[in-house]
């Protein structure tokens, strides 16, 4: 199968440039706005400063992966943000924790989900039906030997 | 595909948006079974109401969805996952007591990933009878960074390429359902400190990591802060550390297992 050799790595950005990034970054903040709306008290206004700080830290973390020498992944960089800023000795870390505690975390993982489901390619199912039941098998083990293996070795240090 | 193309594209983040508001209107449900409860999320809806909608697994969504809204979907999940991941940064901070107190459990959690070869590998080799895919199935939970070791290594046409993009595409396909109710079920029964649970969330996946830290912050409401919080530490050392225990420990350790414990006439080759 010549399907192998252009498989792209599914994280990998492309040509996606800052600009894109910040109006990408837009769009699902504004989805992820109204997802925030419908799922918890919090108000429109609320939501939407929450969000903002929010895109303001997604961009200085993508300013961080094009800038710093240093080869993690973006969300790394954007984690790093967010614990910075929000360190308890941070100054003004008070105010941006209480600012984006109006936006709900688990809400933000649905629009990513949905763009997710949306994704699976026609190469993806093929693969899943070629390699059959064995594989899933072996894939389920595998998740769960990883997650019972750090749970265990966690539980053995705490 | 053009970056436009997939910035206007409004079907599909119409689609998206729809979902979202569906999604979060349902809500959280549990669902008891013997040993503890299943919790299903919006995520998890939001994840199979987009699989109803594309176009290669419903061919009836093609009404709605193309082949273009499938491809302009791809670079959005990296997108879509940032705010999050930005947002559990700002838990992570306040909790930095926590984390440093929970410092040599989290570091050494990491040995734990050795699990996936520990569970899976036998029972590929031993009683799957497969062959050197087993090895690239086996030595990770297959994520993009292991994909590039793989495909670096054997190259991506390889037996072993062939096993870990099996366990890509199922991962991709379920691995948000099957975290969530790891999580959710190990939680309910008390084997393990919900600590330990969360430590064990940080796993190379962005929206994996999502729905398990999701799952049990939900099922102890009380623990929430604490638990995004070591699941988000974990998440971001695998991201420094797992790169490093792949190539140095589990391959070169699935390698010398598959030495040993394969059949020494392979069937198939």
């Amino acid at each position: 199968m010549s399907d192998a050799e252009t498989f792209e790595e599914p994280t990998t950005d492309g040509k996606f440039g800052l600009a894109e990034h910040g109006a990408a970054l837009i769009v699902v903040s504004l989805i992820a706005l109204v997802g925030n709306t419908v799922a918890t008290e919090n108000t429109l206004p609320q939501g939407l400063v929450g969000l903002i700080i929010l895109w303001v830290m997604c961009m200085i973390g993508l300013l961080m992966t094009e800038y710093i020498p240093l080869k993690l992944p973006s969300v790394a960089w954007i984690s790093l943000v967010g614990i910075l800023a929000t360190l308890p000795w941070m100054p003004g870390s008070a105010w941006i924790v209480d600012k984006v505690s109006h936006v709900n975390f688990l809400t933000l993982a649905t629009p990513c989900l949905a763009y997710a489901g949306i994704a699976i390619s026609r190469r993806e199912i093929d693969i899943a039906k070629t390699s059959g039941w064995k594989i899933a098998v072996v894939a389920v083990l595998v998740m769960t030997g990883t997650y019972v293996g750090s749970a265990l070795v966690a539980q053995m240090f705490l | 595909m053009q970056i436009k193309e997939i910035l206007f594209d409004w079907r599909l983040h119409l689609a998206v948006l729809i979902i979202t508001v569906i999604a979060e209107m349902i809500g959280i449900i549990s669902l008891p079974i013997g040993i503890g409860s299943i919790l299903l999320l919006p995520l998890l809806y939001a994840f199979v109401m987009g699989l109803l909608i594309n176009p290669n697994v419903i061919p009836a969504a093609r009404a709605i969805m193309t082949e273009r809204e499938v491809r302009a979907a791809t670079p959005m999940i990296v997108i879509a996952i940032m705010p999050f991941i930005a947002k559990f940064g700002t838990i992570i901070g306040p909790s930095m007591q926590t984390i440093i107190d929970a410092g040599p459990a989290l570091i050494l959690q990491e040995l734990g990933n050795l699990g996936t070869v520990v569970l899976a590998f036998p029972v590929a080799v031993l009683l799957l009878k497969m062959g050197r895919e087993s090895i690239g199935a086996t030595f990770s939970v297959a994520r993009e960074p292991n994909i590039a070791i793989i495909a670096d290594k054997y190259g991506l046409k390889s037996q072993e390429g062939a096993g870990v993009m099996g366990v890509y595409v199922i991962g991709t396909l379920f691995g948000t359902f099957i975290f969530a109710i790891l999580a959710s079920v190990l939680a309910t029964t008390g084997l393990f400190s919900i600590e330990a649970l969360a430590m064990a969330c940080g796993i190379g996946s962005g929206s994996m990591m999502a729905a398990c830290s999701g799952a049990l912050a939900s099922a102890v409401p009380e623990m929430k802060d604490q638990i995004l919080a070591l699941a988000g530490a974990s998440n971001l050392l695998t991201y420094a550390t797992g790169m490093y225990l792949c190539v140095f420990v589990s391959l070169p350790l699935t390698e010398k297992l598959y030495d040993w414990l394969a059949p020494k006439t392979p069937a198939g080759e």
